[in-house]
C-alpha cells in the first residue's frame, strides 16, 4: 500500500518528472505522470509558478510546456539535505 | 589594581554570550535557504526558537550589564531599581517564546499554529508582567522551569515511538541550561567562580553540538 506522499515529495516528484522529460514537459502528460487530481494538480502548479520552481514557455505553435527554473533544479539538487534536516531534528 | 567589571566576571560572561548569541544567529542564518526553499513550517519554528534565543541571551547580558555598574557606581537611585524590572521583561519574553518555538517545531503536526500562538503569548507576557513587578530572576526561573517541564511531558506524549532521543536531549539541555544560567543571575546566587565557568563551558559544547549537527546537512 502506498503511504500518503507529504509536500515536501510531491514537489520533488513534480520537478523530477519535468527534469526527466529533458526539461520540457506538456501539462497533460505533467497531470498524469504526476499521480495527483486535477484539483491538486493545479494547486501545486499554481504554487510552484508563483514560488518561480517553474516556467511556462510557449512553442512556435503556441503549445505550453513546463519547464524547471534555476530555483527548481536548486530545489531537486538539496531535496536528499533538506530531508536529512527535517528527520534529524525531529521537525 | 582591576576594575571593578573585570573583577566580577565580566570578560568571561561577555565572551560566554558572544559565543552562544554568535552559534545562535549563525543556526538561524545557516537553515534560511533550506526554509526559503520549502517553507517548511518545522524548520521555521525551529528557526525561529534559536532567534528568541540568542536575543534572550543578548537580554540577559544587559542585564548582567546593569548589575555590575550597579556594583561598580553608586548612584542616588541605583540603577538596579530604576532599570532592572525594565530588562527582565524582554529576557522573560524572548526566553519563554524560545522554549515555547522549540517545542512547537516538534509537535507543529498535532497543534494548530493560531491556538499555539495565543497560548504562547499568553504564557510569555503573564511571566514578563510577573517578572516586571516582582523583579525576581529567581521566581522566573523556577516558572519557566514549570513550563519546561510541561512541555518536555507533551513533548514525550507525542512521540512515543520516536528515535530521536538526542535531539530531544539536545534542545532538554539548551532549555535546562538557560535556567540555570538565569537562576545564576540572580543577587545573592554567588556561585564559586570555577562553578559558573563550569557551566557556562558546558552550555557551549551543547549550542556547538546543535551547530554541528546543523552543519552535518547545511555546508
Amino acid at each position: 500500500m502506498n503511504k500518503k506522499r507529504d509536500r515536501l515529495e510531491v514537489i520533488y516528484d513534480f520537478l523530477r518528472i519535468i527534469q526527466d522529460n529533458h526539461n520540457s514537459i506538456k501539462p497533460t502528460p505533467l497531470l498524469r505522470k504526476s499521480n495527483l487530481s486535477s484539483q491538486s494538480f493545479n494547486d501545486y502548479f499554481e504554487e510552484l509558478l508563483g514560488k518561480g520552481f517553474v516556467k511556462e514557455i510557449y512553442d512556435k505553435k503556441k503549445k505550453k510546456y513546463i519547464t524547471l527554473s534555476d530555483k527548481g533544479f536548486h530545489y531537486l539538487e538539496k531535496y536528499n539535505t533538506i530531508l536529512g534536516f527535517i528527520d534529524d531534528f525531529d521537525l | 589594581m582591576m576594575p571593578p567589571f573585570l573583577e566580577s566576571g565580566f570578560e568571561a560572561e561577555f565572551l560566554y554570550t558572544l559565543i552562544v548569541v554568535v552559534l545562535c544567529f549563525l543556526v538561524y542564518h545557516k537553515t534560511k535557504e533550506i526554509y526559503e526553499l520549502t517553507k517548511h513550517q518545522g524548520i521555521k519554528y525551529f528557526r525561529s526558537a534559536f532567534l528568541f534565543l540568542g536575543l534572550a541571551y543578548v537580554s540577559r547580558f544587559l542585564i548582567h550589564l546593569i548589575i555590575l555598574t550597579d556594583l561598580s557606581f553608586r548612584f542616588i537611585i541605583p540603577r538596579r531599581i530604576m532599570f532592572f524590572p525594565v530588562f527582565t521583561v524582554p529576557v522573560t519574553y524572548f526566553s519563554t517564546m524560545a522554549i515555547f518555538f522549540l517545542i512547537y517545531s516538534t509537535i507543529w503536526k498535532r497543534i494548530q499554529y493560531k491556538n499555539f500562538l495565543i497560548l504562547s503569548n499568553a504564557v510569555a507576557i503573564f511571566i514578563s508582567i510577573t517578572a516586571f513587578f516582582s523583579r525576581s530572576l529567581i521566581l522566573i526561573s523556577l516558572l519557566q522551569l514549570v513550563l519546561l517541564l510541561f512541555t518536555v511531558i507533551i513533548s514525550t506524549r507525542n512521540h512515543k515511538k520516536n528515535k530521536k532521543k538526542y535531539t530531544r536531549t539536545l534542545y532538554f539541555l539548551i532549555l535546562l541550561l538557560w535556567l540555570v544560567n538565569l537562576f545564576l543571575l540572580s543577587p545573592g546566587r554567588i556561585l564559586p567562580y570555577g562553578s559558573k565557568i563550569f557551566f557556562q563551558i558546558v552550555s557551549i559544547i551543547v549550542f556547538v553540538a546543535v551547530y554541528f549537527k546543523v552543519l552535518k546537512w547545511i555546508k
